[in-house]
């Protein structure tokens, strides 16, 4: 067993956190530049774009590396999203922190202080939040929107401004804004108000762009410049990312209410969340929209509110396929043999009767927990002649119960066995293996089958009906994928079961895709079930920095133990000496959430240099400073940014700015485990190797260890 | 052809502690203990070095169990160490410091063993006694009829185990939701004998901490599907319950060595199966309405009781067995014959709960003294580290059932039993010294190695260089900051003392605990109204430190008198 002191005069842990916390630097914000991640000795690479896969990729056998691992799934297991946050935090504060013991900050006062001053800025940032109510309430005016929008899924409908006006768009691919990030649009004239961390020279621009003659120069120049993002999460940018609503729709927008009003239009509230992935949020939108008309038409839905179920969610990835492909479904969505289609093609069109088997569909199956005793032999009484292999025997089994229930159709959530497949398949009977959890749940909702783990289970009671099988698209044969497979949907009056086809082009991307697609589903989820969100685009993360200085100019709160861990509490001398240490470590850990943002401006092309970004927030905190209180500076700002009902000067229409939103606790969290590992680290001063793992290390790396 | 080959003779050291590397190893592992001890101290990584779990932590039960420790000594020391805290839980770094320093500063001495052995027990059995007598000044009775003492001492327990990583609030959360799941392990009709119940915790992890709750009664985690699917079935009222520890999978018990031959056509699955069925007709017309089996139930089985309107749940696991038995009175059933009426239990009601997105049955039993704790904590490494000091906390309070008493925390304990013991070794030494064997010079020497063992155990509580003082009225346990000022400016920079029932606006005056000085008679009555008032005190649990004490001081002498070491090498 070797033991080493990690933390002479350098720590080494929070060395390590802060290396390894760069390489997620460019996941932050909307524009997720991707990694190929090669393995050397295989010579396989994959492409990825997103933290937990790129943790999951690198090699992190260190102590250290396992700890943020494990912080990252741990994360992404609960809420699936906020990851890059954390990834993002604990590389910004683990050197905060480490500047903090150069100036000879006691760790226990560091851990305490910064504890606090993270818990309060959690607890103040609630003035940021916006109600989100009666979301489906609204849905029955809403759902003529289809028609007032075009807002076909597959296609970015923010895009499609009015044909006749000035606006100009370049490239109308924004799915591909990460691939492509030459998305550029023009600057309308009459949208010149800066929103937050705008530019400073662009803002300038703005002033002067009031005469229509200047417009043109000011618009190559933006363009040409550098990307523009729509829709960011993190910058709005005014004027090139409006939607024309007719008026009704959004009216409450309308009003120039500086105080966050709430948002209650389910459209409004993806479109916020989506940050910059219009693609994949289009898709969530429409799949809880089509769960809620499914819902709705549930005899007794009216007394119970409708609840976004995430669970009746299913994607079936189809690489190779365009990206207009894309797209949601009531159903299910598999993949089934080639060789199946004139099968389908026979029962299409017809209600079909159903069995769902829990397990697999062989013949050596047995239910989980059965074992097989082993020394148990047969003995044949008489001498026969063994015609049929038991298989056969089994399968002959199997389809004389199908033909006596008048069974068509076979779910199964195992696997299946060739032959019988094979076999049903010439009785024009289909088994499909391979299938989720909640859509065997679903269809057994839906079909009224009962699931059972063997055929001979089977009876009159356990079966299905009213299921329609038919293929995915009417034009069955160009959806092939690579392994000669199409696409079938199978479908029940009322199924409680949404498929979202994802489709890409570029067979490395499909991953990518579905990731993106569960991280809006869940930001959709998240938001619906807490029912509040917070305003976006880094409008939480200013408000935690100003909050901090805030702070650190006030003396602390007598009384104010509760949320500064044991620190307070004790006789300590660290306690007394708290109020010497306390503005230092705040001012560090309030450079988190200045690193925080001025990484995305720079992700996000707001900013060309760090030192530009940086001056920008800056002068922002300032003001803040200034105003005395820094959310009510933030809303002012946003009501500046979102108020004015901004006539387009062509339609005579109002326009506004979609807001953009962040969800709470998940955000909330991602900070607090960031500290948490962070401060978990600081206070770790060695490092124990147990067992005999040190015995392989050669005596150089055995160096500055310590046996026992 | 056998081969012969010559045993090895057997490898005999002398004197073991007189060499450089078991003093080396001693060394380091005071170094490891030391430095977790007490709310500042620090943590540390236990892993294998080869990628896999990592586990933060500066407590002596996850420490000392993962370390791999070679040298007899130190298996002596931490195997006794965790002996103790199998028996008390908490005090563990405790013991092994007391234990090091004291090898470590009666060797200084010089003296022989024998006579450091019998001193020490002499020193041991005079701090016990008056640990034990009313006149002891560190102690605190504990009003169970009041929360404050015992809040008082859980929260003490949590803040001292820095990786689980709480806040202020979330100390407070936790430790009333440990009082209150102690408090539901109280049988409320209690007669002479108490029989406590038991507290069971269910992982939350990935939950926040502030989510963590406590229920009376056991959860059962399941699936959300297999919720949807047996809900329905519910009856209401109370639910007659049957409780398995076999398996009613439908596989061959056991069939023991050899081969069993079966004809063609025969097939034992089903005859088992037939059995089963034979089994669910009877709990059916016992009218049993709640299944629950240890291992797996056959599918066949469980569609049966389920049109029968029977909730059969299966695979609970052999660790809830025991509890359930006790909540819901029943025996467990271990074979497939004809049931006994005995072996049927009862629950209140079943309802199903759900905490963050794991499903759970709760069993609601009619009067039991078994409860749910669940605990939530951000990662692993943390809510392991939880989990344990949950484990400790709830022990304590059952420890403190039996002896209603409190030690003072905070370091204050170890200062003002070192100043008692000073004084009264300086004053009256006779009541040692008639036993004979040793002069009064030994006395002294051993004495003072005993209190300043005591003393840098103290002094372990400070790991950021802070100076620790000591008052010379109360001898309790002070800290100031390294380069403070001159002594005149002390009661300015002072608060309280380390347990936090003094302040300093007392006329109290103050010495480095390190310096030497005078014997000083102690005030030992402590004040009441600062006992009742106080809110936030420091404390220790009296059993374990006690035992601790004693464990430590016993350790150390065995470790002493040790004088070969003999290795068989073969």
């Amino acid at each position: 067993m070797a033991c080493r002191v990690i933390n002479k005069r350098r720590h080494a842990g929070l060395q390590q956190l802060s290396s390894f916390a760069e390489t997620g630097r460019t996941f932050l914000g909307p524009v997720k530049l991707s990694k190929f991640i090669i393995d050397e000795e295989s010579h396989e690479s994959i492409l990825i774009s997103s933290t937990v896969r790129l943790l999951e990729s690198l090699d992190l056998t260190s102590a250290v590396g396992q700890l943020l691992h494990e912080t990252v799934q741990a994360q992404h297991n609960t809420y699936r999203t906020g990851t890059s946050t954390l990834l993002f935090l604990v590389g910004a504060w683990s050197s905060a922190v480490e500047e903090c013991l150069h100036l000879g900050v006691p760790i226990p006062v560091i851990a305490s202080v910064m504890s606090e001053g993270l818990s309060s800025c959690s607890e103040e940032v609630v003035s940021l939040q916006v109600p989100v109510s009666n979301i489906f309430d609204d849905m029955d005016n809403t759902k003529t929107f289809s028609e007032l929008e075009p807002f076909s899924v597959g296609l970015c409908p923010f895009l499609q401004g009015p044909s006749n006006t000035h606006w100009i768009q370049e490239d109308c691919d924004l799915r591909d804004v990460r691939s492509q990030p030459r998305t550029v649009f023009s600057l309308s004239a009459s949208a010149v108000k800066s929103p937050k961390f705008f530019k400073p020279q662009v803002k300038v621009e703005a002033d002067q762009n009031t005469s229509q003659t200047l417009k043109t120069s000011v618009l190559a120049d933006t363009c040409h410049r550098r990307s523009v993002l729509i829709h960011s999460r993190h910058f709005n940018r005014r004027g090139n990312n409006q939607i024309n609503k007719p008026d009704g729709v959004l009216e409450h927008h309308g009003a120039a209410t500086p105080k966050t009003s709430g948002c209650n239009s389910l459209l409004e509230l993806a479109v916020g969340l989506s940050h910059g992935d219009h693609s994949s949020m289009n898709l969530v939108e429409a799949a809880a929209r089509l769960q809620w008309q499914s819902a709705r038409v549930q005899p007794g839905s009216r007394t119970v509110p409708f609840t976004f179920d995430i669970s009746r969610i299913y994607t079936c990835c189809l690489p190779g396929l365009p990206e207009t492909f894309s797209c949601v479904c009531p159903g299910y969505i598999t993949l089934i043999s080639m060789s199946s289609s004139t099968l389908v093609r026979e029962l299409q069109n017809q209600p079909v009767r159903v069995v769902l088997i829990e397990g697999d569909l062989t013949e050596n199956y047995r239910h989980l927990g059965f074992n097989k005793s082993t020394n148990v032999r047969t003995v044949l009484d008489s001498v026969k002649l063994q015609e049929d292999t038991s298989e056969e025997l089994w399968a002959n089994h199997v389809l004389q119960v199908l033909s006596q229930f008048d069974v068509n159709l076979v779910l199964v959530q195992g696997n299946v066995s060739e032959y019988l497949v094979e076999k049903c398949r010439q009785s024009k009977r289909l088994v499909i293996g391979s299938v989720t959890d909640s859509a065997m749940q679903a269809f057994a909702e839906a079909a009224g089958a009962v699931q059972v783990a063997y055929m001979t289970q089977v009876n009159e009671g356990c079966v299905g009906r009213g299921v329609f099988v038919t293929f995915w698209r009417s034009s069955s044969l160009d959806i092939v994928d690579g392994n000669n497979r199409m696409a079938i949907l199978l479908k029940a009056e009322g199924i409680r079961l949404v498929t979202a086809v994802l489709t890409s082009p570029v067979t490395a991307q499909m991953q990518t895709k579905e990731d993106r697609f569960w991280t809006c589903a869940y930001r959709l989820f998240h938001a619906l079930k807490e029912k509040r969100v917070f305003l976006g685009g880094g409008a939480v993360e200013f408000f935690c920095l100003s909050h901090l200085h805030v702070l650190a100019e006030q003396s602390p709160k007598k009384g104010n133990h509760a949320c500064s861990g044991w620190l307070h509490n004790t006789s300590s001398w660290l306690a007394s000496s708290l109020a010497i240490y306390r503005p230092t470590v705040l001012k560090f850990l309030a450079n988190g959430w200045h690193k925080y943002l001025s990484a995305l401006m720079c992700n996000t092309a707001i900013s060309s240099s760090e030192f530009e970004a940086s001056t920008c927030i800056q002068t922002h905190l300032q003001n803040a400073m200034d105003s005395g209180s820094p959310s009510s500076y933030i809303l002012n700002e946003y009501s500046k940014l979102n108020s004015g009902i901004v006539n387009s000067g062509i339609s005579g229409k109002p326009e506004k700015i979609p807001r953009v939103y962040d969800i709470v606790t998940p955000k909330i969290e991602a900070w607090r485990r960031a500290l948490d590992l962070v401060l978990l680290v600081l206070q770790t001063d060695s490092e124990v190797i147990t067992g005999l793992g040190h015995t392989q290390k050669s005596p150089q790396e055995l160096e500055g260890y310590l046996f026992l | 052809m056998s081969r012969l080959e010559a045993k090895k003779p057997s490898l005999c050291k002398k004197e073991p502690l007189t060499s450089e590397r078991v003093r080396a190893t001693l060394c380091v592992l005071k170094g490891i203990v030391t430095s977790c001890y007490g709310p500042s101290g620090r943590l540390k990584q236990l892993h294998n070095g080869l990628g896999g779990y990592v586990c933060t932590t500066s407590q002596s039960s996850a420490l000392l169990s993962k370390l791999s420790v070679t040298h007899p000594i130190l298996k002596i020391l931490t195997t006794s160490v965790q002996n103790h805290v199998t028996c008390f839980s908490d005090c563990g770094l405790f013991t092994t410091i007391l234990c090091c320093n004291l090898i470590e500063h009666v060797q200084r001495t010089g003296l022989t063993p024998t006579t450091i052995i019998k001193l020490n027990k002499h020193l041991l059995s005079l701090c016990t006694s008056y640990l034990k007598s009313e006149a002891c000044g560190c102690r605190i009775p504990v009003d169970f009829s009041r929360t404050q003492i015992l809040l008082c001492l859980v929260r003490s327990i949590l803040t001292s185990k820095p990786a689980c990583m709480l806040s202020g609030k979330e100390i407070d959360h936790i430790g009333a939701l440990i009082l209150r799941a102690f408090l539901l392990t109280i049988p409320e009709n209690a007669e002479d004998h108490i029989i406590l119940g038991k507290s069971i915790i269910v992982p939350l992890k990935g939950q926040r901490v502030i989510e963590s709750t406590v229920l009376p009664g056991i959860l059962i985690e399941i699936s959300e599907v297999q919720l949807i699917r047996l809900l329905p079935a519910k009856k209401p009222g109370p639910l007659k319950v049957a409780l398995f520890r076999t398996s009613l999978s439908g596989d061959l018990s056991d069939t023991g060595e050899g081969t069993v031959v079966v004809s063609d056509g025969v097939s034992l699955e089903n005859a088992v199966l037939d059995l089963l069925i034979n089994l669910g007709k009877q709990l059916v017309s016992d009218h049993v309405d709640l299944v629950l089996c240890q291992k797996v139930i056959h599918p066949s089985l469980k569609r049966f009781f389920s049109t029968h309107r029977v909730i059969a749940i299966d695979r609970i696991g052999v660790t809830l067995m025991e509890p359930l038995s006790k909540a819901t009175g029943t025996q467990p059933i271990g074979a497939l014959g004809a049931i006994s009426p005995s072996s049927y239990g009862s629950v209140e009601d079943l309802c199903s709960a759900k905490f963050g997105s794991k499903h759970f049955f709760h069993l609601v039993p009619n009067e039991s003294t078994i409860c749910s704790l669940l605990l939530g904590n951000r990662n692993d490494t943390a809510w392991d580290e939880l989990k344990l000091t949950c484990q400790t906390a709830v022990h304590v309070l059952q420890l403190t059932i039996k002896e209603p008493w409190v030690l003072l925390g905070g370091g204050c304990t170890e200062t003002h039993l070192a100043a008692y013991i000073r004084y009264k070794i300086h004053n009256e030494p006779e009541s040692i010294l008639k036993d004979g064997g040793c002069t009064q010079t030994e006395l002294q020497l051993i004495a003072e190695a005993f209190c300043s063992t005591l003393e840098s155990l103290a002094g372990s509580l400070e790991h950021d260089g802070g100076e620790i003082l000591t008052d010379m009225k109360y001898g309790h346990f002070w800290s100031v900051q390294a380069d403070s000022p001159s002594p005149v400016n002390w009661p300015g920079l002072l608060s309280r003392c380390g347990c936090g029932i003094y302040n300093s606006q007392e006329e109290l005056s103050w010495c480095f605990l390190r310096s030497t000085h005078h014997p000083f008679a102690l005030e030992t009555c402590l004040p009441h109204e600062a006992v009742g008032s106080a809110n936030n005190l420091t404390l220790d649990c009296f059993t374990a430190k006690l035992g601790g004490l004693q464990a430590a001081v016993e350790t150390a002498n065995l470790i002493l008198d040790l004088s070969y070491v003999i290795e068989d090498k073969n």
